[in-house]
């Protein structure tokens, strides 16, 4: 506003307002006023503007002549109304807010400025309340109070609940059982957790804002991790289950199982990589017993083996021509089972060496459809209940180990008629394809449930329902699968519950020779 | 000519009894030997027509022992077959320079033709 424009009326010049003309200002203005007069006892309301009636919803004729208390209602007992009394009392300004209610008995907030009007002798004769509604106010501000309170609360809650997350999280990485390095973008390491301490036998000054490489004395700089660390965060892709030999400082040899990811946390930071190490010193050496155990066990029992087949064999030779044939099936049956018993040996013993990857290959070129035929005329000799079909076309020359191939097509057309009791045909198909050598061995029997396809060439994985009716070890298609991934093949399995199941595997006309020695 | 005399080899009685009850019942005469470090002088008093030798036995291996027949002046031309449990078996039996070889458990009928083919 332009002071300047203002024109002051002088003081002397107000006493003489027609007091209509101020009834009417004070009837213009949205602030209620009121005045009492203070030499009547009670100090009666003697004016209230219009402003004032749609305040308090009273009219005029039931205002006038009333103390102000009315306004109060029955909420007598307000700090406020002492303040007033007193400022009364003592003839003084005074400003108060105040619970009034209005004829309908609504709360509303009353911010009351009250100022004496005193005689020539300085006595109070009357006082002039004027008075503005601001429950509106009011109420904005409890509710600005209330969010405030809210807002604190949830801070609170917040903090407690990321204090609880903080502590839960770090006891999660305190209670794991295997080392974490959690390092930036630089490898430079942030954390560890106190496995990581304990398994290395380093301080956290050793660790923490050391480069990962320096760490220790130089033990993950290794050239292959490095490079799989650094790709890391530029492709995303993680480190997996990498094992590293080393001799540690403080610890000595040890295998470690290494496994790091980018982590990231949404606000909070990014790019950073998690390492997670594992001892597996231990676990490995226990497989190695087991698989010591598994190699050492079989080849004791091959010996006094031995010694009963070639008995059974001898008693069969020496069986005196008069012999009943109760006693003559008695030695056939020993026959048997201790032919199976043997074979049962020699699979577990393939197992073993499989374990030990001493599994030699001799390789060479051999008929593949002649070894077929042979194979299958030894097991249909075995098997007159079903007819083997071979289809497709002559492949010819093959480049593998033949006995270890042998005992593939063996072991899976024996299952093709082990599984197949009811049926009558067993079809094998024969075909070259591209570069590479495929066999099929079809049945027509009890099929495979989807679930468990993938688990059949599982070492000692048995299909449940099976297992009674059904026996054997469950390590047949596990050496079959070995030896096809030996020859550089893979073998696979397609079936159809109830409908049958079709084998197959390829071999590479011309494997790498190196390669098919490999693994 | 006499009776064919074949010589048995191995650490374990059991085996050593069955191939000695084979060997006799298929007409050689048969000496057997349970310890590998008296296998050379029992061959040298003996004069076998044919060893039949395990590779795997305590202290003196198999192919040890072959070893020192192929260095002795005394025994020439002993025809040696070479068994045993392992599948590496073969190939230590052809390295050490074995005639045959079988693996266990043989079959009878193929352990006596293996005998009849390189008895001399």
């Amino acid at each position: 506003m332009d002071t300047k424009n203002i024109k002051y009326t002088p003081l002397s010049e107000q006493r003489f307002i027609d007091p209509a003309i101020l009834a009417s200002v004070l009837d213009a203005t949205n602030t209620g006023v009121v005045i009492t007069d203070n030499l009547l006892p009670d100090n009666p309301i003697i004016y209230c503007n219009a402003a004032f009636e749609e305040m308090c919803g009273y009219d005029h004729d039931e205002i006038i002549g009333h103390n102000c208390r009315f306004l109060q209602d029955k909420d007598r007992s307000q700090e406020s109304r002492f303040k007033i009394a007193q400022a009364i009392k003592d003839g003084e300004n005074c400003v108060v807010e105040i619970r009034n209610y209005t004829k309908d008995g609504r709360l509303f907030h009353n911010e009351l400025y009250l100022s004496p009007v005193k005689d020539a002798a300085g006595n109070v004769t009357h006082f002039i309340g004027i008075q503005n509604d601001v429950s509106l106010r009011k109420k904005a501000e409890q509710t600005l109070q209330m969010n405030f309170k809210e807002i604190e609360r949830q801070v609170i809650d917040r903090t407690r609940m990321l204090k609880e997350s903080e502590e839960y999280l770090s006891s999660i990485v305190e209670t794991i059982r295997e080392s974490l390095l959690v390092m930036d973008k630089d490898y430079t390491v942030l954390s560890a957790n106190n496995h990581f301490l304990n398994t290395f036998k380093v301080s956290i000054n050793d660790t923490k804002g050391k480069l990962l490489y320096d760490l220790g004395n130089g033990q993950w700089n290794i050239p292959e991790l490095r490079l799989m660390m650094e790709e890391i965060l530029p492709t995303n892709n993680p480190v997996l289950d990498y094992e590293v030999e080393h001799e540690f400082p403080h610890i000595g040899r040890k295998l470690m199982l290494l496994n790091a990811h980018r982590v990231e946390l949404e606000g909070q930071f990014k790019d950073r990589i998690l390492l997670a190490i594992e001892d597996i010193t231990e676990r490995k050496a226990v497989e190695q017993r087991k698989d010591d155990f598994l190699s050492i066990a079989s080849h004791e029992l091959k010996t006094p083996l031995t010694t009963v087949v070639g008995y059974v064999q001898m008693m069969q030779r020496l069986m005196p021509e008069n012999s009943s044939e109760k006693f003559r099936s008695v030695v056939e049956k020993t026959g048997t089972y201790v032919a199976r018993l043997n074979q049962l040996l020699k699979e577990l013993m393939d197992v073993s060496r499989i374990q030990s990857g001493n599994i030699e290959l001799h390789m060479d070129y051999f008929d593949f459809d002649k070894m077929v035929r042979e194979t299958i005329d030894g097991l249909q000799t075995a098997a007159p209940g079903h007819r083997i079909v071979v289809k497709g076309k002559p492949v010819h020359q093959c480049y593998g180990d033949e006995s270890n191939l042998v005992q593939v097509i063996n072991n899976l057309i024996s299952n093709a008629i082990k599984y197949s009791p009811d049926s009558k045909e067993v079809e094998i198909h024969i075909s070259r394809v591209s570069s590479f050598i495929k066999f099929s061995v079809r049945d027509y029997g009890l099929g495979i449930k989807e679930d468990d396809l993938k688990k059949v060439f599982e070492r000692f994985y048995r299909v449940g329902d099976i297992q009674k009716n059904y026996p054997g070890m469950g390590i047949g298609l596990y050496i079959c699968d070995q030896i096809i991934k030996n020859h550089k093949g893979t073998l696979w399995v397609e079936s159809e519950l109830g409908e049958g199941s079709v084998f197959s595997f390829t071999l590479p006309v011309n494997p790498d020779k190196k390669a098919a020695y490999g693994d | 000519m006499g009776i064919k005399k074949v010589m048995v080899c191995d650490d374990d009685r059991g085996i050593l009894d069955l191939i000695e009850l084979i060997m006799e019942d298929a007409g050689f005469s048969v000496i057997s030997e349970i310890n590998s470090l008296n296998a050379i002088s029992r061959i040298e008093k003996e004069k076998p027509d044919l060893l039949i030798l395990d590779i795997w036995m305590p202290v003196l291996s198999g192919d040890q022992v072959l070893k020192s027949i192929k260095d002795s002046s005394s025994i020439v031309n002993l025809p040696v077959i070479m068994y045993s449990a392992s599948t590496e078996g073969e190939v230590i039996a052809k390295a050490a320079g074995a005639d045959d070889y079988i693996a266990k458990p043989f079959d009878l009928d193929e352990l006596i033709g293996k005998v009849n083919k390189w008895m001399v």
